[in-house]
């Protein structure tokens, strides 16, 4: 009795323990560096998205190769060979595996029409940003500004000034 | 697969059971989930070389971003509305460890006279800046706010269980076909096509470069720090 009591303890303390930010922090730069060691490519997530949706358009019928703004990527692109396609899988996944091991995973429910429009603007603006800067906070801003970039700091300053516009937002018909 | 083991799971904590059952069961469902991580990787690495070890990074990343409630959305938004500001340094504290270890990679690739300097090779994303950057950028902070998670957070939350974010990857898609074809006509337009700045070219060595990196670097960390401290909550 006393030894399994032990053994939950050691299990939860490894598994289901919260780690600090710095923790967090110290971990995912590790990993960042990493990926680039071995793979030359920095991280990145979005980059895939519009391919994503071009596939979802080419299975409905629509040539989307043709178009300008496709080029011919739909049709070439393999998941395996993309390397945000891969890490986007893995986040998910082991999100879902960190819950998991500390049993603590939970469906969340979209509790009232706010999320559901919360949902949609801000995955539209989130979609729609990040092509037009091109990248999001992941490939413009965590693997631009440490790479001495311009751009990655030009990426912080605008994304606070947005955040804080949407805080406004959040607070004024989301919340 | 995910969604089995999430209706699995909803419907065990619907039912009245005991809480170690149900720990014994997603502990379980963890483990089965590591095996066919590990079969999904190595189907992977036939057709890719590298693409089983960029897959365990992915997981390991959302592993690391779930176990430390690591939030860019939050390090942004919380300063804001609550006036908290320990995620944003800690955000400071990767991107510091991040340059150090980019500019590592990028010192034995250029040089330090940065005579080989080649920005096609470069470790990191040098971008074009422009303001399509600044406009982008911004369009993404509302949005990340709003949706209750930023690139990275969207996936991470779809992970734990999050209808809301599942909701706003669909329309994280729609936005980025709309995006990519708005995109096309941008690019025609020379300010908003912007140039690729890599600050220890255009400084004219590492040395001023890593002086405006790691000054900025720092006193956005002490601004933060400062920010954390007063007694308010937020501005909003």
């Amino acid at each position: 009795m006393n030894i399994e009591k032990k053994k939950e303890n050691l299990w939860d303390s490894i598994f289901k323990k919260e780690w600090s930010y710095s923790k967090g922090a110290v971990i995912i730069s590790f990993f960042a560096i990493a990926l680039v060691i071995v793979t030359g490519k920095a991280w990145g997530v979005t980059g895939p998205y519009s391919i994503w949706g071009g596939k979802v358009l080419s299975w409905l019928g629509v040539n989307v190769d043709s178009w300008r703004a496709f080029n011919g990527s739909v049709g070439k692109y393999v998941f395996a060979n993309s390397q945000p396609s891969l890490t986007n899988l893995g986040i998910v996944l082991g999100a879902l595996l960190s819950v998991l091991l500390a049993a603590s995973f939970k469906f969340k429910k979209i509790k009232n029409g706010k999320q559901v429009g919360a949902a949609i603007l801000g995955g539209l603006l989130m979609g729609i940003g990040a092509r037009i800067t091109p990248g999001c906070n992941i490939g413009a801003f965590f693997s631009g500004l440490p790479a001495f970039s311009l751009a990655g700091w030009v990426f912080m300053v605008s994304i606070f000034l947005g955040a804080a516009v949407g805080s406004k937002m959040l607070k004024n018909w989301f919340m | 697969m995910n969604e089995q083991i999430k209706r699995s799971t909803s419907r065990k904590k619907a039912t009245p059971e005991q809480r170690r059952r149900r720990k014994i069961i997603q502990i379980s469902l963890g483990v089965i989930l590591f095996a066919i991580m590990v079969i999904i990787a190595s189907l992977f690495q036939e057709i890719s070389p590298k693409a089983g070890f960029v897959l365990f990074i992915g997981i390991a990343l959302g592993y690391t971003l779930q176990r430390s409630r690591f939030c860019f959305t939050a390090s942004l938004r919380d300063p804001i509305l609550t006036g908290g500001t320990n995620l944003t340094k800690a955000v400071i504290i990767a991107l510091t460890l991040s340059s150090i270890g980019f500019m590592a990679i990028n010192m034995s690739k250029f040089g330090l006279d940065m005579s080989a300097y080649d920005l096609s090779i470069i470790a990191g994303n040098v971008k074009p800046v422009g303001i399509n950057t600044a406009i982008g950028a911004f369009l993404f902070g509302i949005g990340a706010v709003i949706a209750g998670g930023c690139a990275s957070g969207t996936l991470m939350r779809m992970g734990e269980g999050f209808a809301q974010q599942w909701l706003a990857f669909v329309f994280f898609v729609i936005g980025s076909v709309i995006g990519v074809i708005i995109a096309v006509p941008m690019k025609a337009v020379p300010i908003l096509k912007g140039k690729a700045i890599f600050l220890p070219e255009a400084l004219g060595g590492w040395v001023p470069a890593i002086i405006l990196q790691f000054g900025l670097l720092a006193l956005v960390y002490l601004l933060a720090d400062w920010w954390g401290k007063r007694k308010s909550t937020g501005i909003l």
